[in-house]
């Protein structure tokens, strides 16, 4: 806490525990049955996560098969690409169709093996990869991606439960590429692929546990466009989100 | 606080029962939610639809009953991640924190995700007052804003409003010319929120859970507006009651599974958004600030009582207002305060004081539809029955209901219907009398004599305003019985004229 919060009006946490305390009608003792997850060893989620890759392996076919049903049910257009060819041909024909001029991307490393740039600049778009740099100053950065008509970006994880992609502060990735411009391309490839959320909390908390104690700043998941039922009960999608947003999956 | 309005439970609820346009609204809200969330539980099927409740109601079990343990928990991994976790104990507690932020951080432009806890505080008058220009940026929630009033849903904060109402608010405060098409409105609203997402200082956020093992803040969105607050400012401040700490961030599952399903049928909502601590050095965007208030405002009395606790387990889905049969007909206004329907009815007593709210744990008919559909199994009526006790049978005066000559007429009748040769004889004068009554010009029975429409006696003159009174019956069950009324139930012949 900074010098300027010394002051800072609330109760201190002794205060307001105490007070929970006795509410409960007890003193500071500890649960008497310990929380289970909260006793797994680094080891234990180890062994759980080796399990949960071996599965997802066994399954993948399947897995995709789910994914990509789940995925349309949540409001993605799904793509199946048998290649990263296939993929930018489908982000080439989405850019003409949006009669778009403007692309932003993230500075993910899909994007080694599936290289949108040069056919995007080919339908003469400008595209711009948004990466942090202190040649280009933040606020500039955020009026490009404002102003484009695409934003493209990969995924950590991609989830057949829900149909959903995971974004996690990964370098080169702006939040807001998925989110401010009125249509989004996820390009997912089968290694980020996982069955549950199950999975998903169980190989973030064995990371957090790998790292130390780090969750990173953020986890996101999108699943689908943007959308209210605020007036009237009707579904507008593309409120302050994307309206559109595609899924692009590879394999 | 916000202002409350409980006292006028009964007149609000009346002229809401006249109101067609409100009528029609709850009409959608029941089509719309309730039918999507039973047919998601249809498709993961019951049986796997209880399981995850069991999960979520032991989860909240166990975190409530060591609720010191678990916060304790998230302020050691709250700091850690690099963010500052504060305490409140009321509204103007939390309020004076959020104030405190504002002005020595120098804050001119706030954005607001959904957060029914800063509704509960009246946060938005509070920053006017500091001179913050402060944006409400869920729909629902920028359009009660302009028209500067509250919400009337858990989740779908405007649904009291037609799409000709908010064609006609955006005309008014926004200059814009009337257009009632539903797409161009939220084309509006985004236009417009879309510059001060970008130049806030300040995103507020409420919360759906914090994760104690990791310090982390979940919200649950569909618009993208709460991604957008709590990315976009330099600052965040999420703020949130106290008892929505759970222990795990793999407890998310379940959560996650029951939340969206059960609040507007969806499998997932669009968004869900977890935040851990402030950005980090290597983060390319993010807030550079990232603080967490925990907020008591009157939550300790609700654990403290232990008939009354599990009110703390709500997770908001809103899915008993869109079932409950008082809150179809009278909708989320009419409760006066922040919380409608029947979590309403019980969680506003306890927060705002039983005395300021006597009538809202009657607002219901105890039909249990609330408890059938709440995915943490909140056994609503008992707690609205308990919340009955109290307003009978409380020590502290101010709390009771019942007038003193009401509670009179309850002691004689229960010192007559415990003596049954009066009974007997007031059955038999009754039956006399009302006999009688059959053969008078102006009756106040039904043609076939079975019910009363009107009775002028000061006591049951109330009772016959709403409804109807049951005629004595020509034969008491006792009767009956003696006449041999087990070899078989009688008949209506046996009752009839």
């Amino acid at each position: 806490m900074t010098n300027q919060d010394t002051n800072i009006p609330g109760v201190s946490k002794e205060e307001f525990l105490q007070s929970v305390r006795e509410s409960l009608g007890r003193d500071n003792t500890p649960p008497a049955q310990p929380y289970q997850r909260l006793l797994e060893t680094t080891a234990d989620l180890e062994s759980q996560a080796a399990e949960i890759r071996q599965r997802v392996q066994e399954n993948l076919p399947a897995l995709l098969d789910k994914l990509a049903d789940m995925a349309q049910k949540g409001g993605w257009n799904v793509f199946r690409a048998a290649g990263g060819e296939e993929a930018i041909g489908y982000i080439e024909t989405l850019a003409r169709n949006q009669e778009a001029a403007r692309a932003v991307r993230s500075g993910q490393e899909v994007f080694d093996q599936i290289p949108v740039d040069d056919a995007l600049r080919g339908l003469g778009l400008t595209i711009t990869p948004i990466i942090q740099n202190n040649a280009t100053p933040r606020r500039a950065l955020r009026e490009v991606i404002r102003r484009a008509d695409i934003g493209i970006t990969g995924a950590d994880y991609a989830l057949a439960e829900t149909g959903s992609i995971i974004v996690l502060p990964r370098r080169g990735l702006s939040r807001l590429v998925s989110l401010v411009p009125p249509v989004h391309v996820a390009l997912v490839r089968p290694e980020e692929v996982l069955e549950t959320l199950d999975d998903l909390f169980l190989l973030r908390r064995l990371e957090y546990h790998q790292r130390g104690g780090e969750m990173g700043s953020y986890l996101n998941f999108i699943t689908g466009p943007s959308r209210t039922a605020d007036i009237e009960m009707t579904i507008v999608e593309g409120v302050h989100g994307p309206k559109e947003v595609h899924m692009v999956l590879l394999g | 606080m916000a202002e409350i309005k409980t006292k006028n439970f009964s007149a609000a609820s009346a002229q809401a029962m006249l109101d067609p346009k409100l009528r029609r609204a709850l009409d959608r809200v029941a089509s719309g939610f309730d039918v999507a969330r039973q047919d998601r539980i249809e498709e993961v099927t019951p049986e796997v639809w209880e399981q995850w409740r069991q999960q979520a109601r032991d989860i909240k079990i166990h975190t409530i009953e060591h609720l010191d343990y678990y916060l304790d928990l998230l302020h050691a991994n709250v700091t850690a991640a690099g963010g500052h976790l504060h305490f409140a104990k009321d509204a103007d507690q939390a309020n004076e924190i959020v104030a405190h932020i504002v002005r020595t951080r120098n804050v001119k432009i706030a954005t607001k995700s959904k957060s029914m806890v800063s509704e509960e505080l009246d946060l938005n008058p509070v920053l006017e007052a500091l001179g913050v220009d402060v944006y409400e940026t869920d729909l629902g929630e920028y359009i009660i804003q302009l028209a500067n009033e509250t919400p009337s849903h858990l989740v779908a904060p405007a649904l009291h409003k037609s799409k000709e109402d908010v064609a006609e608010l955006f005309t008014e405060k926004l200059g814009i010319p009337y257009d009632e098409d539903i797409f161009h409105m939220a084309a509006t609203a985004r236009t417009v929120l879309r510059d001060k997402f970008m130049e806030a200082d300040l995103g507020i956020s409420g919360a759906n859970f914090v994760v104690a093992e990791t310090g982390t803040l979940v919200i649950i969105t569909n618009e993208g507006n709460g991604r957008l607050c709590t990315s976009a400012p330099r600052i965040h401040i999420g703020i949130t009651g106290m008892e929505k700490v759970i222990p795990s961030m793999q407890d998310l599952s379940t959560f996650l599974r029951l939340l969206p399903r059960s609040a507007t049928g969806q499998r997932i909502t669009s968004y869900v958004s977890m935040t851990t601590g402030p950005r980090r050095a290597d983060d390319e965007d993010g807030p550079e600030e990232f603080h967490l208030i925990l907020v008591d405002n009157g939550r300790s009395a609700m654990l403290a009582d232990p008939a009354l606790r599990e009110a703390l387990y709500c997770i908001r889905c809103g899915a008993c207002l869109n079932i409950c049969p008082v809150y179809q007909r009278i909708g989320g206004h009419a409760y006066g305060w922040v919380y409608p329907g029947p979590i309403g009815a019980v969680i506003t007593p306890m927060l705002v004081g039983l005395k300021n709210a006597k009538e809202l744990p009657q607002a219901s008919s105890l039909c249990g539809a609330c408890r059938e559909v709440c995915p943490i199994k909140i056994d609503i009526p008992r707690m609205l029955l308990d919340l009955r006790k109290k307003t009978a049978e409380s020590p502290d005066d101010s709390q009771r209901s019942a007038p003193e000559s009401e509670r009179m007429v309850a002691r004689v009748y229960a010192w007559v219907m415990s003596r049954p040769s009066l009974v007997k004889f007031g059955h038999q004068t009754g039956r006399t009398l009302q006999g009688l009554l059959q053969f008078s010009p102006i009756t106040p029975m039904t043609k076939d004599g079975r019910w009363y429409r009107k009775l002028p006696l000061p006591i049951v003159s109330k009772w016959t305003r709403g409804r109807d009174l049951p005629a004595l019956p020509r034969k008491t069950f006792h009767e009956l019985w003696e006449q041999g009324i087990a070899d078989g139930p009688p008949t209506d012949a046996t009752d009839s004229h």
